[in-house]
């Protein structure tokens, strides 16, 4: 596997989309590979960024009561 | 009248619906209400969003199968819903040719100076969500679906009814272009310096 395979399966590795076989092979790329490596946990750590910022919050605590009292009439 | 009734009543079938349903659909909940807001743009259609998709899927828990993909099921409940009764008074569809927006990657601009991206720690909640807000609508709730709720592929592709193939190349560009704007930001507030190339 080239530089370029490597890179257009980036999204589907960090997302854990592909199969074994393939998954290998990059794994095996990256190892080798340190500015493709790079540039993967460059990636990895903007999703983990992401994830992190936006979930932070979830619904407000009155939602949950007001949805209890429509359906089961609390 | 006369006989002494059991303090607590053996389960009903009304007890065991709402029992599942609090089980499997009400743990959901702060999921459904992430993504309302995120389509909304706003917490009071958010709010009146949720609640009516929990409505809706109160009355048709029968037609779920237990057990299997809930939150998929109440997501796609909860887009149809958004676009069927909210999206025209909330916000305009997008005119943005998506197919002219070349994101290139925001990696080449900070290899050299941050390439573990640190400059991304100094941004706050509120920023992240401003940028994801921006985003075409098509983005927006593709990238929440996978980046902040942790769907597959495959289930983002059946709440959004496109090929998955479709998924793969709108969560590539809305990855680069939050990416863009996040880093847009962080230079202009001084966290990372532009690259001078
Ligand atoms: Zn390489």
């Amino acid at each position: 596997m080239n530089c370029r395979e490597c890179a257009e399966h980036l999204y589907e590795f960090l997302d854990k989309e592909l199969t074994p076989e393939v998954e290998r092979e990059i794994r095996a790329h990256l190892e080798d590979c340190p500015p493709c490596g790079e540039h993967f946990d460059f990636q990895r750590l903007f999703l983990d960024f992401l994830q992190a910022r936006c979930r932070a919050r979830g619904a407000p605590p009155d939602l949950k009561r007001r949805i209890l009292r429509e359906l089961f009439d609390e | 009248m006369s006989t002494a009734t059991p303090a607590t009543p053996a389960p009903g079938p009304v007890d065991e619906k709402r029992a599942s349903f609090e089980r499997e659909a009400l743990v959901h909940l702060d999921s459904l209400y992430r993504v309302a807001l995120r389509l909304t743009g706003n917490a009071a259609d958010a709010d009146d969003l949720v609640q009516e998709t929990m409505l809706k899927a109160y009355r048709a828990w029968d037609q779920y199968e237990k057990g299997t993909n809930a939150k998929g099921w109440l997501l796609t409940i909860l887009r149809n819903a958004f676009i069927n009764e909210y999206r025209r008074r909330t916000r305009h569809p997008e005119t943005v040719d998506l197919d002219t927006i070349e994101p290139y990657s925001v990696f080449s601009d900070v290899q050299d100076d941050d390439p573990q991206g640190t400059f991304f720690d100094r941004i706050v909640d509120d920023e992240v969500l401003r940028a994801i807000d921006q985003l075409p609508e098509q983005f927006r709730e593709t990238v929440v679906l996978s980046d902040v709720e942790g769907l597959s592929y495959e289930e983002i592709a059946r709440i959004i009814d496109v090929p998955v193939g479709t998924v793969k190349s709108r969560l590539f560009r809305a990855r680069r272009l939050l990416q863009r704007k996040l880093y847009d930001y962080a230079v202009g507030m001084g966290y990372i310096k532009a690259n001078p190339a």
